[in-house]
Order: structure tokens, then C-alpha cells, then sequence
């Protein structure tokens, strides 16, 4: 079974958003609400490093562990979804998470925040595939058709990978050992003068 | 609750020395392959082809000294890229209280099930005599049964949340339990700011009795009682119900300050503080709870007398003396006590001036 995975180049990524931007589109995302960010490290400084955060879809999640309700559950695909019919949107499970990825899409008075919503992989949720309910709860289910989450697809420099752990493995291996290679000669370059 | 705060905080810190020297014995295999080349005429410092991000990944991960970045994304600490603490708090709630709670609860229950069977309810001296001494006004009879009620409501509704999972989903399964989970958490919110208004209604209201004085040192030294026989000398309130208001208080104060804080996400306050006023929140509730569950067994089959001094405001003079006997002198003394008809009339009268007033 495959175990569905993201992974982000940092050595890639160039804080364009359109991950963002794309994911907010195809599923129709709320007002207030980023299923994912990009997060800019050492911002203008020697050294500067982009991400794509989102749910990580964690083998061992936290927010599944810490849930009171316990509402998530992992697919055969080693994604991490929940049902947002039993979610009572405590807001414990962004406590939890290490990469901030639960959303909600209030914060007002009396902790009322509304069900919590986060990145599907888009791969919907417990509803039936493709239908209204799915989409209105979830947005689009991209997975059921084969087709890999949008963000990672239509990433320009492909800095963003998704897909089996196994193959994202193998792809940045490859690239670590090119950019090994460039950087032994930049680093002789450099001694030489 | 101090013991698991800085055991959460150990491990913070135990984690983080653990991945520095993780790093170092990474690093140390490099340093002496650096080494090796000096004999080079080329390369006369060697070459260490070290990852140019793999300090600033290092510094991102590790929790203490946290990398903040900037995101495009505008919310609550959206610019942190890797929160470690979240999960740590997750595992320290599942592993203490969630698990000890109910253990803590069940033991106190028990407790007081055996000394009950044991001991039996505390009576009085000679029985009642059926007169009566005013001792709590309507008003603070209508305080103290606010904050209970209301006390009761959010201890339920919290332990739902907090055990609900491990002790209630195998019973009604995962639909129903959220239905009650739900309307749990949206009671414990709505409810516990009121909670700080009857709390506050009872500080100002009883404060002055509870301000400890010379004979309370006697009566902690007794026992309250329960060890050796014969009275222990006590004012209006002894030593114990005066211990027992100052830790209603405080700990209320602290249950209702982090709640406060819990349940206004809107101020837009970050992760940890969340973390920490859920811990204070949740640790101050299952003191407060197991003590008060000791108060409700003594204010009820614990004690002959006391509940009737809670409802109708009236105390048995013979309970009086056996309790509170510095109190009865001053009852003596300025004649507060009525007869057993005084206040059957008293008591008979209530509904009639209810009536001619309406009238």
C-alpha cells in the first residue's frame, strides 16, 4: 500500500503562493481559511529559505492522538482525514499539530470556531466520492480520479512534491546528490580564489 | 500540579539536549574526515561539504530557540514553521490527565463510601433540640447554591471532554458521543464565565467570616475531629470550611482565569499559552472537583445538621455548640436563638407574605 506524502524543496521553492492560491480555488476554501501557507525563513538575509506547509499527513498524527471526539482517521493511502460531522471544533488538535495545518473558519467569543477544516490531500472526506456533500465539506476529491493534489501538480519549480513516499524519496535523493556534486566544486572554487 | 508542570517542562528541555547532541555526533564525523586533507598542498583547510541549510534547519527544529519566519497567510503564529511542544502536550494530556483523572475521582469516592461505612454520619450530641439559629442569610444561601449548580454543570461537562473519549465512545459509539461532547463544550463555555460572577458573589460575600483567627491552629492540631475525641472549639466557620472557602477561591480564581483565556481564541494569543492554561485548567478542575466532592459528603449524609443550614439558612442550636461553640456563645449572648415554633412559623409564614405580596 502506498503511503501519500508532501514534500517541500526548500532549495526549490520561491514563495510564489500559487500553491496557496490554487488550493484556496479548487476547493472553493472560505474567507480566513489556508488549508496552506508558505512560510519564509531569514526573510531578506543571506541564507533565506521558502516552504509549503500544510497537514504533513503524519504516520503517528498528533491531532488524531489528542482529539476528544476522536474524529480522524487514516485512508489505505496513509492520508489523514477527518469527518466534520462528529468534529465539535475544540481547537485541541491545532494545539497539537506541529505544522499549524488545522484551520477554522471562525475565532470569536465562547471558543466558537466553527469545524475544524485542514488540507485533504484532496482526497474529500468520508461522504461519498464526488458527491455535494463531500464538496461542500471538503472540496474536490482529486485522488478518487488518480490525479495527485493540485498544489504539488502545478507547482512551477516543482519544489513541491506529493505523491508515494517511496517515489518523492527517490526524487529528492537524486537531487541531494546532483547539488552534493555543485556544491564540492563551489566549494573548491572557492579555496582556489 | 506543580510536580507535572515542571515534568512537562523537563522533558521540553531533556528533548532539546537530546537533538543538540544528536547533531554533534552527526557533525563529528565530518570534522575528521576534514582533517585528512590538510596534507594537501591544494587544499591547505580541507573542504567540508556540509549542507548550507542544515544550521538553519537545526535551528528551526529545535523548540527553544524557534526560528519565526513570515508567511503571506495572516492568523496565529502562521510564520512558525515546526511547533514540537503541540505534540508533547498532546502526549502529557493523554498520558496524565485523561488517564488519572478517573482514578483520582473513583479514589476519593471510595474513600469517603468506607469511612462512611465505617464511621457513619457524624450526629450530634443530646440530637436536635429543634431551636434554631439564623446563620445564613436568603441571599448567601442563594450564592452558595449558584455556584454549586453551576460548579456541578461544568465538572461534568469537563470530564465529558477530558474522558469522554477513552470512557464513552465504547458506550454510545462515535455519532452519539459527539452530539453530547458538542453541546458540552458550548455549555462549558456559556457556563464558565458565570461561574467567575458567583464566584465573585461568594469572595465579597463571606470573606470577612474567613479570615482565619486565633483558635483555628488548635482545631488544625485536632484533627478538625476526626482524630481523638472530643470538641474542637470553632468560630462561625472553623478552620476546615475556612480552608475549604480560600481554596474555592483561589483555585477557582486560576480554573477561571485560564478558562478565560481558553475560551476567547479571538485575542489571537499563540500555541503555548493555550498549552499551559489548558494544563492549569485542567489540573486546577480535578483538585477542585476531588475536594469538593469530600465538601458535598460532608455538607449532606456526612454531617447531621449541616445541609439544613444551607437550605432554609436555620442551624440547630445543639449543632451549633458542637461545631461552632465560640459562635454559640455569641448566639447566647445576643439571643439569636428562636424556639421551635418561632421558626416553624418563620418557615410556615414564607408562602403567606409570598402570597400578600402578590396580592
Amino acid at each position: 500500500m502506498a503511503s501519500m506524502k508532501f514534500y517541500c524543496d526548500a532549495e526549490r521553492c520561491i514563495e510564489c503562493n500559487a500553491c496557496v492560491t490554487a488550493c484556496k480555488n479548487e476547493h472553493d476554501i472560505p474567507w480566513g481559511v489556508n488549508r496552506r501557507r508558505v512560510v519564509t525563513i531569514k526573510d531578506g538575509e543571506q541564507g533565506e529559505r521558502s516552504l509549503s506547509v500544510a497537514c504533513m499527513h503524519c504516520a503517528d498524527a498528533p491531532c488524531a492522538a489528542v482529539c476528544p471526539v476522536d474524529c480522524f482517521y487514516t485512508t489505505g493511502d496513509g492520508i489523514v482525514l477527518h469527518d466534520k460531522d462528529i468534529c465539535i471544533g475544540c481547537g485541541y488538535c491545532f494545539y497539537a499539530c506541529p505544522f499549524g495545518a488545522p484551520q477554522f473558519p471562525e475565532s470569536s467569543a465562547f471558543s466558537s470556531r466553527g469545524k475544524m477544516d485542514k488540507c485533504t490531500f484532496c482526497a474529500g472526506g468520508p461522504e461519498d466520492d464526488h458527491s455535494s456533500e463531500e464538496y461542500k465539506k471538503y472540496g474536490r476529491n482529486r485522488v478518487s480520479e488518480g490525479k495527485l493534489p493540485l498544489c504539488a501538480e502545478m507547482c512551477a519549480t516543482k519544489a513541491l512534491l506529493a505523491g508515494d513516499a517511496d517515489v518523492l524519496s527517490d526524487i529528492y535523493r537524486k537531487r541531494v546528490i546532483n547539488r552534493g556534486a555543485s556544491a564540492f566544486e563551489w566549494g573548491v572554487n572557492q579555496l582556489k580564489g | 500540579m506543580v510536580y507535572f508542570l515542571q515534568e512537562y517542562f523537563f522533558n521540553c528541555f531533556t528533548r532539546s539536549a537530546s537533538i543538540i547532541l544528536l547533531s554533534l555526533s552527526l557533525l563529528l564525523p565530518q570534522l575528521s574526515n576534514a582533517a585528512i586533507p590538510q596534507k594537501h598542498e591544494d587544499f591547505p583547510q580541507g573542504v567540508s561539504a556540509i549542507n548550507p541549510g542544515s544550521e538553519l534547519w537545526r535551528e528551526v527544529r529545535q523548540r527553544d530557540s524557534a526560528v519565526t519566519g513570515i508567511s503571506q497567510v495572516k492568523g496565529v503564529e502562521t510564520g512558525v514553521l515546526i511547533n514540537s511542544r503541540g505534540g508533547q502536550w498532546a502526549r502529557f494530556r493523554i498520558e496524565n490527565p485523561v488517564k488519572y483523572a478517573p482514578m483520582v475521582l473513583g479514589v476519593v469516592f471510595l474513600v469517603l463510601v468506607l469511612f462512611y461505612v465505617l464511621r457513619g454520619k457524624v450526629g450530634i450530641e443530646g440530637g436536635l433540640s429543634g431551636q434554631m439559629v439564623k446563620r445564613f442569610t436568603e441571599y448567601e444561601c442563594i450564592v452558595h447554591w449558584t455556584l454549586a449548580i453551576v460548579f456541578l454543570f461544568l465538572a461534568v461537562t469537563g470530564l465529558i471532554l477530558l474522558v469522554g473519549r477513552p470512557l464513552l465512545i465504547p458506550l454510545f459509539g462515535k455519532e452519539i458521543f459527539s452530539l453530547i461532547a458538542s453541546a458540552s463544550k458550548e455549555g462549558h463555555n456559556l457556563f464558565g464565565p458565570i461561574f467567575l460572577v458567583s464566584l465573585l458573589m461568594m469572595l465579597f460575600s463571606f470573606v470577612k467570616r474567613n479570615i482565619y483567627e486565633k483558635g483555628d491552629l488548635a482545631w488544625l492540631l485536632k484533627g478538625g475531629g476526626f482524630i481523638g475525641d472530643g470538641h474542637v472549639s470553632g468560630g462561625f466557620f472553623n478552620m476546615g470550611e475556612k480552608t475549604w472557602y480560600w481554596i474555592v477561591i483561589l483555585i477557582g480564581l486560576v480554573i477561571s482565569i485560564s478558562g478565560l483565556v481558553l475560551v476567547s481564541p479571538n485575542f489571537g494569543q499563540g500555541r503555548l499559552v493555550m498549552e499551559i492554561s489548558h494544563l492549569v485548567h485542567v489540573f486546577g478542575a480535578i483538585i477542585l472537583t476531588a475536594i469538593s466532592i469530600g465538601h458535598m459528603y460532608m455538607g449532606s449524609i456526612g454531617t447531621e445538621g449541616s445541609l439544613e443550614g444551607m437550605k432554609s439558612g436555620y442551624v440547630d442550636i445543639n449543632w451549633v455548640e458542637a461545631h461552632h461553640d465560640r459562635w454559640a456563645k455569641e448566639c447566647h449572648e445576643n439571643e439569636m436563638v428562636i424556639s421551635a415554633e418561632e421558626y416553624a412559623r418563620l418557615q410556615g409564614s414564607k408562602p403567606d407574605t409570598a402570597m400578600e405580596k402578590e396580592a
